[in-house]
C-alpha cells in the first residue's frame, strides 16, 4: 500500500475514483447495457458488425438505434415532464391520435404520393398532439389536478378518439413520402435516428445551455418556493406538457410511419410505461427535481437491446415484459438509497479496521 | 406536545361516528347531523351516488318499455355478474390508494392467475389446492411490491410497473394460448346460481357476487374499524407516515400490508374472472388496472390518499358497469366507452379539485399556525373533524 496517493479522507485515489464513477446516476445503467450487447455480442458474433450498403449503414447496431428512436422521443418529453415532478400517462394514446389523425387526413385527400400532402398530414397530427399537450397542461397547471391522474383521463379517453378518428377501421394508406419519415435514411443514417437525436440535441441545448433546466429542477424540488422566488412555474410547468404531446405525437408518426397503418388500438399500447421506464432506467428519480437527459438515450438503448436481445436468445418474444421486469428491479435496487448506504457502510468500515491494525 | 400535535396527526383519517357527547337538546343533535351531511369528506361519494342515480334515472327514461322498466333486479344482478371481478380489484385499489400508492400490476396479475389456475386444473391438481394457489400467487405479487415499495424506497408506481412487466412475462412463460377449463368441479362453482324472480324478471345471485360481497364487507370492516383502517389512512398524509408513528401505530408494517391486500385481491380477482370466462388467456386484464383506479376515483377517492370510502368505490364500479350498460343499449361502439368513462373520470376529478381548492382557501388562513407542514401534506389532508365543530 505504500506508495500510493492517499486523500483527505485516507482514501486512495483509485478508490476515488471508483466511488465516484460507481456512484454515478448512470454507472448501473450503463453496466446493464453493457453487459447486454456483450451478452448479445457472444451469443451471435456477428452481432456488433455495421456495414455500409448502398450508402446506407446496416446492422444490428443500427436497427437498436432506429427502434430507440421512439421510447428516445418519449422519454425526452417525459423526463422533463418528471423533472417538474409530474408524470403523463397519455403519451401512447397521444401516439394513436396523432398517427389516425394523419393517416386519415393522407387517406382523404387521395394524393398520398405527394410530398405536401404527407406534408400536411405530418403538420396535422403535431397540431392535434400540441392540443392534447396543452389541455393536460391546463388540467395539471391551472385547475391543478394531479398529473397522473389528470393525464390518466386521455390515457383512457384517448384510444376512444383515436378510434372516433379512423371509424373503428385500420386506416392504411399508400405515402410513400410518408413512409420515408419512418423508414427512410438521410445521409446513410435512418430518418428515425436523425429526428430523435435532432430532437434531442434541440431539448438539450433548450434546458441546459438556458436556465431552463434549472428552473425545472427547482419546480420539481418545490413548487411554492420556485414560484416565490420569482420562477414562472406554471408557465415552465405548462410548456412541459405541451412539449411531451408534441414529442408524443411524433413519436407516433415516426413509430407508425414504416407501416402507414393506423391501428388505433395498438399503436402505443403500453408505450408510457416504456417511456417512465425509460426515464427511470435513465437515472431520474419519479420524485421530481434533478434529471439527465443523457440518461434517457442509455434508458431507450437498455430497452431496445433488450428487445432485440430476445430475438438473439432465441426465446419467445412475448417473454420480454420478464427481462423488462428483470433489468426494472435490479436496476432500481442497484440505485435505492437504502442499498447504496449498506454498501457505503461496509466499504468505508474496511479502511478503519486497516488503519487500526496498523496502529 | 400530543394536544397540539392531535389535529393535525387526525386529519385525512377514518370518519368515526362522532365522540360520544351529551347533546344538549335536539336543536343541538340536529344541527351536528346537519354538520355530518354538509360534511365536505363526504361530498365526492354524494357526487358519485348522484351520478348513480342519474344514469338510472336516464336509462329508466330511455329504455322502459310499458312491459318492462329498466331499473329492476335483473339490472343489478346483470351489473355484478359481469363486474364483479372489477369490484374485488378496485377494493383492493382502494386500500393502496388511500396511502397515496398506486397497483399497475393487478391487470396483469388477474391474467397470472387465470392461467395458473387453468395449468393447474389440466395438470389434474385437486381444485381447493388450485384456488388457494391462485390467490397466493396475487398475494406474494403484492408482498414483492410491498417490499420494493418499503425496503428500497422505491416509488409505488415503478415498483408495481416492474411487478406487472413481471407478471404479463410470466403469463407467457406459462401458455401464450388460450387455455380453457373443463374441470367439473370448477364449472360447477362457476355456474352455481341461486335463482330469483319468475319469467322476465328472473335474476341471480352467483358464487362471484357473493365473494364481491363478502370482500366488500370485510374491507368496510377493516378500514372504517380497526387500527390497521387508521393508519391506512394515516400513511395518505403524505408525510412518509410520520404522523402515524408518532401516534403510535405501525406505518412499515401497514404499508406492505396494503400492497398484499391489493395483490390479494387481484388473486381473488383472477378466480373470479376465470369464473366469469373460464378459461385462462395471456393477453386478458391489459388495462384493468386502469379500470380500477378510474372506478376508485369516480367512487371518491383521492389519488393524493388520505380520503375515501370502501363503499364509494362499490358506487363507482356500478357507475362504471352502468355506463357500459347505457353504450351497449344506445348501440355505439365499445370504444365509446373510454371516451364516456375520461369524460366521466374528468367531472370527478373537477369535482374533487372545486372541494380541495376552497379546503386550502380555508387553510390559508391557518397557516401561521403550522408554517412547517409541507406542501403535499396540505394538499392531502382532509379536513378536521367537523362534528362537534
Amino acid at each position: 500500500m505504500t506508495g500510493t496517493i492517499t486523500g483527505a479522507d485516507g482514501r486512495t485515489r483509485f478508490q476515488t475514483t471508483v466511488a465516484r464513477v460507481t456512484g454515478h446516476q448512470l454507472f448501473w445503467p450503463v453496466v446493464a447495457l453493457v453487459v447486454l450487447l456483450l451478452a448479445c455480442g457472444i451469443v451471435s458474433p456477428g452481432f456488433l458488425d455495421v456495414t455500409v450498403r448502398d450508402g446506407h449503414l446496416f446492422g444490428q447496431p443500427v436497427d437498436i438505434l432506429r427502434q430507440s428512436a421512439t421510447p428516445l422521443l418519449l422519454a425526452i418529453g417525459m423526463c422533463l415532464v418528471i423533472a417538474t415532478g409530474g408524470i403523463d400517462l397519455s403519451v401512447g394514446a397521444v401516439m394513436a391520435i396523432s398517427l389516425a389523425v394523419s393517416l386519415t387526413y393522407i387517406a382523404e385527400s387521395g394524393t398520398g404520393s405527394n410530398l405536401s400532402t404527407a406534408l400536411t398530414g405530418l403538420f396535422l397530427g403535431l397540431v392535434v398532439a400540441l392540443a392534447i399537450g396543452v389541455f393536460n397542461g391546463f388540467l395539471v397547471t391551472v385547475l391543478g389536478i394531479q398529473p397522473f391522474i389528470a393525464t390518466l383521463i386521455l390515457m383512457i379517453a384517448g384510444r376512444g378518439i383515436a378510434m372516433l378518428v379512423t371509424k373503428g377501421q385500420i386506416t392504411t394508406v399508400t405515402s410513400p413520402p410518408f413512409k420515408s419519415i419512418g423508414s427512410g435514411f438521410v445521409l446513410g443514417i435512418p430518418t428515425p435516428v436523425i429526428i430523435a437525436g435532432g430532437v434531442f440535441v434541440l431539448v438539450a441545448l433548450l434546458v441546459r445551455r438556458t436556465a431552463l433546466g434549472m428552473l425545472l429542477e427547482s419546480i420539481g424540488i418545490n413548487r411554492e418556493a420556485s414560484r416565490l422566488a420569482g420562477v414562472k412555474s406554471r408557465n415552465i410547468t405548462w410548456f412541459v406538457y405541451i412539449l411531451c404531446g408534441l414529442l408524443a405525437g411524433l413519436a407516433g408518426i415516426v413509430y407508425g410511419a414504416p407501416t402507414m397503418a393506423a391501428d388505433s388500438n395498438n399503436i402505443g399500447l403500453m408505450k408510457e410505461l416504456d417511456a417512465i421506464m425509460v426515464v427511470v432506467l435513465g437515472g431520474t428519480k419519479l420524485d421530481g427535481g434533478k434529471f439527465s437527459l443523457a440518461g434517457t438515450i442509455v434508458g431507450a438503448l437498455i430497452l431496445t437491446t433488450l428487445e432485440r436481445a430476445v430475438v438473439i436468445f432465441h426465446l419467445p418474444t412475448q417473454v420480454t415484459p420478464l427481462f423488462k421486469a428483470l433489468v426494472l428491479i435490479v436496476v432500481c435496487v442497484a440505485g435505492s438509497e437504502r442499498l447504496r448506504g449498506k454498501l457505503k457502510i461496509r466499504r468505508t468500515s474496511r479502511p478503519v479496521v486497516a488503519a487500526e491494525v496498523a496502529a | 406536545m400530543t394536544s397540539t400535535q392531535t389535529p393535525s396527526s387526525t386529519r385525512g383519517l377514518a370518519p368515526t361516528p362522532p365522540p360520544a357527547k351529551t347533546p344538549s337538546g335536539l336543536g343541538a343533535t340536529a344541527r351536528r347531523w346537519g354538520h355530518r351531511v354538509a360534511d365536505r369528506r363526504y361530498l365526492p361519494v354524494a357526487g358519485t351516488l348522484l351520478t348513480l342515480v342519474l344514469i338510472l334515472v336516464i336509462g329508466q327514461m330511455r329504455y322502459s318499455t310499458d312491459t318492462r322498466s329498466f331499473v329492476n333486479m335483473r339490472l343489478f344482478s346483470n351489473l355484478f355478474v359481469d363486474n364483479s371481478y372489477l369490484l374485488v380489484l378496485a377494493v383492493g385499489m382502494t386500500f393502496v390508494i388511500l396511502t397515496g400508492g398506486i397497483d399497475l400490476s393487478v391487470g396483469a396479475v388477474v391474467a397470472l392467475v387465470g392461467l395458473v389456475v387453468a395449468k393447474l386444473l389440466i395438470a389434474g391438481v385437486a381444485l381447493p389446492l388450485v384456488l388457494a394457489a391462485g390467490v397466493l400467487t396475487g398475494a406474494l405479487f403484492g408482498l414483492l411490491i410491498g417490499v420494493l415499495v418499503h425496503y428500497f424506497q422505491i416509488q409505488p408506481f415503478i415498483a408495481s410497473l416492474a411487478a406487472m412487466f413481471l407478471a404479463r412475462g410470466l403469463c407467457n412463460v406459462v401458455s401464450v394460448q388460450s387455455l380453457s377449463i373443463d374441470d367439473k368441479g370448477f364449472t360447477d362453482l362457476a355456474s352455481w346460481r341461486l335463482k330469483f324472480g319468475e319469467g322476465r324478471d328472473i335474476w341471480y345471485v352467483n358464487l362471484s357476487m357473493i365473494v364481491a360481497l363478502v370482500v366488500v364487507l370485510v374491507a368496510v370492516y377493516l378500514l372504517h374499524y380497526t387500527r390497521f383502517g387508521r393508519t391506512v389512512y394515516g400513511l395518505g398524509a403524505g408525510d412518509g407516515g410520520q404522523a402515524v408513528g408518532l401516534m403510535g401505530l405501525r406505518a412499515a408494517r401497514t404499508k406492505v400490508w396494503v400492497y398484499v391486500i391489493s395483490g390479494t385481491c387481484a388473486g381473488i380477482a383472477g378466480i373470479l374472472f376465470a369464473f366469469y370466462t373460464r378459461s385462462g388467456f395471456n393477453l386478458t386484464g391489459i388495462g384493468m388496472e386502469l379500470d380500477a383506479i378510474a372506478s376508485v376515483v369516480i367512487g371518491g377517492a383521492m389519488l393524493t390518499g388520505g380520503s375515501g370510502f370502501v363503499l364509494g368505490t362499490v358506487a363507482g364500479v356500478m357507475v362504471y358497469g352502468l355506463i357500459q350498460v347505457l353504450i351497449a343499449r344506445e348501440g355505439l361502439d365499445s370504444w365509446w366507452t373510454k371516451v364516456f368513462i375520461g369524460a366521466v373520470l374528468l367531472a370527478f376529478v373537477l369535482l374533487q379539485r372545486a372541494l380541495t381548492s376552497t379546503r386550502a382557501g380555508r387553510r390559508r388562513s391557518n397557516r401561521e399556525e403550522s408554517p412547517g407542514r409541507s406542501r403535499r401534506f396540505r394538499a392531502a389532508a382532509a379536513p378536521p373533524p367537523t362534528a362537534d365543530a
